[in-house]
């Protein structure tokens, strides 16, 4: 049932752009990948190919190892959920979850209990005869991933299935989507904006940016060691700094061999009233206090101008007023070198 | 509020008033007279009777016209959605060069005096005989105009039509062309129904390209009508005209009870 998903050298030219730009991707079975990435940088036109909506220019996707990269949509049994969930307006839940079943001529008897399975798995019980209009958003976004597994597809297609619901439910839908994922071991691209939600749920994230894949690896490995300024920029917050003594860091002993920026994460940064000594500490003026619960965010404004970016614990937040100074430090290790620009 | 509901508002109100006077009362005279007990046509009618309406349904001329006007309109209607239809898809769907174009050119013929398009095809059958005389040319004739009327429904309809959801169709295993019937086409059925009706009153309704393409032999209910007003202006003409109002109202009455706004 679960199988491998490659794509080699994928390319889509419309006139003189080029929307994805040689893209390499090889999804394991069982897998879940991410595509993440703003808008505009490729990742819906990549999935859309390997849904067949949109013809390469160039390469080739596999499918367990097949070549479907000429093969029509209907063809492909890749179950893909839509932004937008695309449900059939005149059909109930149970024939728009049947719809896929329908076309593949699978027995009546068959389909009443595949479709009741799906039913009862998505708790969509006694929903069966209601129409996509009369759901809350919630129950057809569950139509809709209902729709696409019932088919027992090779591959799921997610595209930014979450963004249409509200936050609370997302966190839960999210989970709940990731069980099932992995209960059925499905091969899973994943394309999304948010960062916080490709980290969530995926084995690996494929950061894309103008085209192509600037960075792939294990959520861990891309928020600890991104590859690029980029990757390093739109993973969590960051204070990336372009050279060491920027800003009046004295980053001693200089790290050997040429670095294109430097990373700091946030959270790495701690605050304290005493006066900076030796390297890895600055003293700054307190500029912004967010205090969100779990912790507190810290704007801190360096004598040079710049603003470092600080997390700590909610006490912070009575002990820093804006306007009062403070000292910044952090561990020689937390301070990332990234290679590429 | 208050200000707008005294000044703007009472404005408005008259304006509307007299935009339905406007619009409703020649409809009003006629249907008054149509009752009339007299031998001509009397506005405000005298007396009343149904007399006139005995002697329009009971006059062949009239019942075969009708019958003749609803073939003609049925057909023209269903030629107009399937064309017209098709046409709507290619230019909403495909990219090539010249579509905008084209949109345009198909358009056209409704800027037309429909007295303009049956004179030049008039003097086109006279010297191009490709279609037997009569029925045949009229329901042609009727077409240059039914096919754009649909084309003009359908193109905003069908640009608002969300593609994903065929897209979703063909991902469940669908072929392009089955994905459109089972899921387009129920979208568009609304859209369908309104482009059938306009294409249906206008055949209806129109009476030029009928009195020069159209045989006499088989009169449609609108020459028919322009016949008899000419020679004898009795209050038959206004009872067959009342019945075709009533016909046209109930239509209206029955899309809006269908379509969804």
């Amino acid at each position: 049932m679960s199988t491998t998903l490659d794509l080699q050298g994928i390319e889509k030219r419309y006139g003189a752009t080029r929307a994805v730009a040689g893209v390499d991707l090889s999804v394991a079975p069982g897998e879940l990948v991410a595509l993440l990435g703003p808008s505009g940088c490729g990742k819906t036109t990549t999935l859309r190919m390997v849904a067949g909506f949109v013809e390469p220019t160039a390469g080739r996707i596999l499918m367990g190892g097949a070549d479907i990269t000429r093969m029509p949509p209907h063809k492909r049994n890749a179950g893909m959920v839509f932004q937008s969930y695309a449900l059939f307006p005149h059909l109930s839940v149970a024939d728009n979850i049947a719809f896929g079943l329908r076309r593949r001529a699978v027995p009546r008897a068959e389909i009443a209990a595949r479709v009741a399975r799906m039913v009862s798995l998505l708790q969509l019980d006694g929903l069966e005869q209601r129409l996509p209009r009369q759901l809350s958003g919630g129950q057809q976004q569950r139509v809709a991933v209902g729709r696409a597994l019932v088919i027992n597809p090779a591959v799921l297609l997610l595209d930014e299935p979450f963004s249409n619901l509200d936050a609370l439910l997302r966190d839960s839908t999210r989970i709940e989507m990731r069980r099932l994922q992995t209960t059925l071991g499905l091969t899973t691209l994943f394309v999304t904006h948010d960062q916080a939600e490709a980290m969530a749920i995926s084995d690996r994230i494929a950061v894309m940016h103008r085209g192509r894949i600037e960075q792939i690896g294990t959520p861990r490995e891309i928020y600890d060691r991104p590859a690029t300024r980029f990757v390093a920029g739109f993973i969590g917050r960051a204070n990336l700094f372009d050279a060491p003594e920027e800003a009046g860091l004295r980053l001693a002993p200089a790290e050997p061999g040429a670095a294109a920026c430097w990373l700091l994460r946030p959270e790495a940064v701690t605050l304290d009233l005493a006066p900076p000594e030796g390297p890895n500490a600055v003293a700054g003026t307190v500029e912004v206090v967010s205090f969100l619960g779990t912790g507190t965010h810290v704007s801190l404004r360096l004598p040079s101008g710049r603003i470092l970016l600080a997390e700590g614990p909610a006490a912070w937040a009575d002990r820093f007023r804006p306007g009062s100074p403070a000292t910044a430090r952090w561990d020689r290790a937390a301070l990332v070198a990234i290679r590429a620009a | 509020m208050t200000s707008l509901r005294s000044g703007l508002g009472w404005a408005l109100l008259a304006v509307s008033a007299l935009a339905f006077v406007y619009i409703l009362g020649p409809l009003a005279v006629i249907v008054a007279a149509s009752f009339g007990d007299t031998g001509y046509i009397a506005f405000p009618p005298e007396g009343f009777s149904l007399r006139s309406y005995r002697a329009a349904l009971t006059d062949i001329r009239y019942v075969g016209g009708f019958f003749i006007s609803l073939r003609l309109a049925a057909t023209v209607a269903f030629l107009s959605l399937v064309v017209g239809t098709l046409a709507a898809v290619a230019l909403t769907r495909l990219d090539f060069p010249g579509r905008s174009f084209l949109e345009a050119f198909f358009l056209s013929p409704l800027i037309l005096p429909t007295l303009v398009i049956a004179v030049a095809l008039t003097l086109f059958f006279a010297n191009t005989p490709l279609l037997p005389g009569g029925m045949p040319r009229l329901v042609a004739g009727h077409l240059l105009v039914g096919v754009p009327l649909v084309l003009r429904v359908m193109l905003p309809v069908l640009r608002r039509v969300d593609r994903s959801v065929e897209e979703a169709a063909q991902n469940l295993g669908a072929s392009p062309v089955m994905a459109f019937i089972l899921v387009t086409l129920p979208a568009l059925r609304p859209g369908l129904f309104a482009a059938a009706a306009l294409a249906f009153i206008f055949s209806f309704d129109e009476v030029e390209m009928a009195l020069f393409i159209g045989s006499a032999r088989e009169a449609p209910l609108t020459v028919v009508l322009y016949g008899a007003a000419q020679m004898q202006f009795d209050p038959t003409v206004a009872a067959v005209s009342s019945l075709l109002i009533m016909l046209a109202g109930t239509l209206m009455l029955l899309r809006q009870a269908f379509v969804r706004p």
